[in-house]
């Protein structure tokens, strides 16, 4: 068991603190258990039960007119004698840094109700995963698909310890079941795929054979795929693709205040229709996520956009004082180059099922989800991707057949503007890279495409 | 510390493995960054860990545990205890046994070449180089465009020091010292609500390679900072690159991207398998094209090294013990290699690995990586080039922006830089520079590679891949090369 309960976590963070001679001085500690599964066609490729620790000390001295010097050493192990080593490095390093002069002092006591990891993610088995995954190898197998994927569970703490006084514990749970099912590389060789995942706090939510299901059928329906002209249309986005659209929103503070976020300018401008609510959540019993940031700043639930505008960017601290905005409790472990981001966020469900969004299409497409989204243009949120794991055209307000895979070049802020429904069944999705958020399916209209795949 | 890796394996070994391997990696670093003058990242990790793989039934098990070496030897037995439980839990649902190619065990020892122990520069020094190379980006000069500001300056270095311990069941003894070392420097300017970057030597945080201190200092960070500032002002009021199609000159700043991601990852056999699938994804390049499948124009000849002079990965053996090679991928444009491991050359009966298993640190079991992957120069200067090229076409360099398809075919690139090339030389300048193309396609409308003085070996410090991901690090090596027939997109 790797996991520190609170109180020998605060004891050994605080005896740092009292060790250390800096004016100030952070220290934070994270435990993590781990056990996870690849499987693929062969079955289990990878597999890891594995243990790791991040202690980490932040050290700061007062400099004369304000600002500190500041720095930051970590270590991977609870050794009394290299923890005290990973302080003497911070110091080192803090002595000789250049001033932060917008740095503000380190936060006092706050209140945060303490949790616990959760008892049924934490102790699942790898034979309970493995069982998983031989319904997910059978099912495919009969249909002459690959299944492949993750079955994951993982369970963490952090204490966060400083000499302003406070003290936070927190505990985080994360399962998760993901797969796809492949006709690629199959016997018959005819294309399509189909991909599920589901992610939960508790592992006993998650329903693996609906999952299997769900990623198996998808791939069934998109076999045999059609070319496609790509163009303007309007698309239905599944919640997977809409998450791995909104992951790119950071709502961050220091991008805002140096003019590089999409933020810039449109702040309080009604553009977006009024069903679209966006709001940056703390984890909660049944989310994976954090209740306090890498300050020990409670993680406030803001409200991202609201009656069609965006209200703000979020903050950490130092850029709460510097834009005269409240701490919403979204910084990264200090000092990093890098500011404020969201963490949690969460796209509300509107009233329409799935049917219904597809209904109300005349011409478009059905997006099951994205592949590898990147940034082209910051300020109108300009992003790319390719399409994956099921794509199909919708005419007459029907899904007529699967097509090819196709890259979007599109502005995901003018998007927004353009959303004509909101779906009513709300997923939590990651995407290729790391992140994960909750979001509801979206019909959009004049969503731009830009090239097709062969596939 | 070879011995305690060594009880690791006999410990599994009594635990019931077939094949025990067993990992002992300690690792410190130290990443530096100002960021507009203060530093904002001033941080000294510091990692020491076991990590034990072993087959049960065909299986893969693997567990891991952070430990010091006063504490690794009583970790050791619950570390292999659940690393074969893995494996044993998991046998019922392979559908084929694993098996390893044949391997000597290797018995040796390598060690970065160092000249300058980057741990050992002072702190001081370090600091006083970055906060010079920041002035001369803060630095107004006369002329800069008007309207335009800088936003965003920042220097870093970073530095790392890995030492591994493996022992396998079959003898393997190996220790290995790897030290990589790097920096750079970034500019972020704005101008009517465009915001451009510009970055020297690469983005990613810089450029880095296997070396000391000695790497740092040959980047002459404050030497560039004026030209750095300048270019990222200028971009900020450049207009941006028009759409259509026409020829492609590529800078070795881009090369590298566009060599990682449509040849790096699609010749990485795990992923030609479909093993890859769910998450990163699969590849054009299957096994029944090896040697047939032609990849490019008859210029191009790509080839994996891990020997390689200053590369990321250049090292003297891989995860599972196996020497470092240089081997072919692409040779006169046709399909010839992949990236494999022991477990992937077993399955394609290839003889021997290719070396390329990797895992990015004692918590992670190891997987097929890319390693340093490089474009074979071709002739004459970048000059030259350009000189023997077109009006409108258009020069480009430096990573902004890139996206590949799930088979590595469709891609979207963005560069920070383009120039048009008017007269054979460069003319106006062109921000955003985002070009798409079809990865056999694009590397076949290759007509020209610049010359052996023109070669550049650049460092990709980010590579994902895995799930959970993980990450590792090559270098990529290339001349400036000339592509017909590119489509560029609006953004």
């Amino acid at each position: 068991m790797s996991l520190l309960q609170d109180d020998h976590a605060f004891e050994l963070l605080e005896a740092l603190i009292a060790e250390s001679p800096a004016d100030e001085t952070e220290a934070t500690l994270e435990c993590i258990e781990e056990r996870f599964v690849r499987f693929a066609p062969s079955g289990p490729t990878q597999s890891a039960d594995r243990e790791r620790y991040e202690l980490a000390l932040r050290v700061r001295f007062e400099v004369p007119g304000g600002g500190f010097r500041e720095a930051r050493a970590t270590v991977g192990t609870l050794d009394r004698d290299e923890a005290r080593a990973a302080l003497q490095r911070a110091v080192t390093l803090a002595r000789l840094a250049a001033p932060s002069p917008d740095a503000v002092p380190l936060g006092g006591p706050v209140e945060i109700q303490a949790t616990a990891p959760q008892r049924p993610t934490q102790d699942h088995t790898f034979r309970e995963k493995n069982q998983w995954i031989a319904r997910a190898l059978e099912r495919s197998e009969a249909e002459g698909l690959l299944g492949a994927g993750l079955a994951a569970t993982h369970v963490g703490n952090r204490t966060l310890v400083n000499s302003a006084g406070r003290r936070v514990h927190a505990a985080r749970s994360r399962a998760s079941f993901s797969m796809s099912a492949n006709d690629v590389h199959g016997a018959a060789g005819r294309g399509g795929a189909g991909s599920a995942e589901q992610i939960e706090a508790n592992v006993d939510r998650l329903d693996v054979d609906a999952l299997v299901e769900r990623a198996v059928s998808t791939a069934l329906r998109s076999r045999d795929p059609a070319p496609f002209a790509p163009r303007e249309l309007t698309v239905v986005l599944e919640p997977r693709a809409v998450a791995a659209l909104l992951l790119f929103a950071g709502f961050g503070a220091q991008d805002y205040a140096e003019g590089s976020s999409f933020l810039c300018g449109r702040v309080g401008e009604r553009i977006f229709p009024d069903d679209l609510r966006l709001t940056e959540e703390p984890g909660t019993a049944h989310s994976p996520g954090w209740v306090f940031d890498g300050e020990g700043s409670p993680v406030q639930r803001v409200e991202l956009l609201r009656a069609g505008a965006f209200t703000g960017p979020l903050t950490d601290g130092r850029w709460a004082k510097q834009l005269g905005l409240p701490n919403t409790g979204h910084a990264l472990p200090q000092p990093s180059a890098d500011g404020p981001a969201a963490r949690n966020m969460v796209l509300s469900t509107g009233h329409a099922p799935l049917e219904e969004l597809i209904a109300g299409v005349e011409d478009g497409l059905l997006v099951s989800q994205l592949h590898y989204v990147n940034v082209s243009e910051p300020r109108d949120l300009v992003l790319t991707g390719m399409t994956r794991n099921g794509t199909f055209r919708i005419q007459g307000g029907h899904i007529v057949g699967p097509v090819r895979n196709l890259r979007f070049t599109a502005s995901w802020i003018d998007a927004l503007t353009r959303v004509t429904g909101v779906g009513s069944k709300l997923e939590r999705a990651g995407a290729l890279f790391e992140g994960e958020c909750s979001a509801p399916a979206l019909r959009i209209d004049g969503f731009r495409f830009t090239s097709s795949s062969s596939f | 510390m070879l011995e305690l890796a060594e009880r690791a394996v006999r410990a599994a070994l009594a635990c019931g493995a077939e094949y025990a391997d067993a990992r002992i990696v300690r690792s410190a670093a130290e990443e530096l960054c100002l960021r507009n003058g203060a530093l904002v990242e001033g941080s000294a990790p510091f990692e020491f860990g076991l990590g034990i793989r072993v087959l049960v039934q065909g299986t893969f098990g693997f567990a891991a545990a952070p430990g010091t070496h006063r504490e690794l030897a009583d970790l050791i037995p619950g570390v292999a205890r659940r690393a074969t439980r893995a494996a044993r839990d998991l046998a019922a649902t392979r559908r084929r046994k694993i098996e390893l190619a044949p391997l000597t065990p290797s018995v040796g020892e390598h060690r970065t070449p160092v000249a300058e122990d980057p741990f050992g520069v002072p702190l001081e020094e370090k600091l006083e180089l970055l906060r010079a190379a920041d002035a001369g980006l803060a630095a107004k000069v006369a002329g800069e465009p008007t309207g335009a500001e800088l936003v965003v300056r920042e220097a870093r270095m970073s530095f790392r020091r890995a030492e591994h311990w493996l022992a396998t069941s079959e003898g393997t003894r190996v220790h290995q010292v790897l030290v990589r070392s790097g920096g750079g420097i970034a500019a972020t300017a704005s101008a009517g609500g465009v915001v451009e970057r510009r970055s020297y030597p690469n983005s990613f945080g810089g450029d880095y390679h296997t070396g000391g201190f000695e790497v740092v200092r040959a980047l002459d960070l404050a030497r560039e900072a004026p030209r750095v500032r300048a270019e990222a002002l200028a971009l900020s009021v450049a207009p941006p690159c028009p759409a259509g199609r026409r020829t492609l000159i590529l800078g070795p700043a881009q090369l590298m991207l566009q060599i990682h991601e449509s040849v790096g990852h699609p010749t990485e056999l795990d992923r030609a398998l479909g093993e890859e699938i769910d998450l990163a994804g699969a590849s054009f390049a299957t096994v029944d094209g090896l040697g047939r499948m032609r990849f490019g124009s008859p210029l191009v000849n790509l080839y994996g090294d891990s020997t390689e002079p200053g590369g990321l990965d250049t090292r003297g053996f891989d995860d599972e013990g196996v020497p470092s090679v240089a081997f072919d991928i692409v040779r006169d444009g046709v399909f010839v290699g992949y990236h494999t491991s022991r477990e992937w050359a077993a399955q394609v009966q290839e003889t021997a690995s290719t070396g390329t298993l990797r895992a990015e640190g004692w918590w992670a079991p190891p997987i097929v990586r890319m390693t340093n992957l490089s474009l074979r120069p071709g002739h004459g200067t970048l000059a030259e080039l350009l000189a023997s090229t077109e009006d409108g076409a258009i020069y480009a360099d430096t990573v902004k922006m890139w996206s590949i398809d799930q088979r590595r075919l469709n891609f979207q690139f963005t560069c920070e830089v383009g120039y048009e090339v008017v007269g054979g030389k460069l003319g106006r300048l062109f921000r955003s520079p985002t070009y798409q193309g079809t990865t056999p396609e694009f590397w076949g409308g290759c007509d020209a590679i610049a010359g052996p003085s023109e070669w550049r070996l650049h460092g990709v410090p980010n590579c994902g891949k895995g799930n959970p991901m993980q990450i590792a690090e090559m270098s990529h090596g290339a001349a400036p090369a000339r592509f017909r027939g590119v489509e560029f997109v609006a953004l």
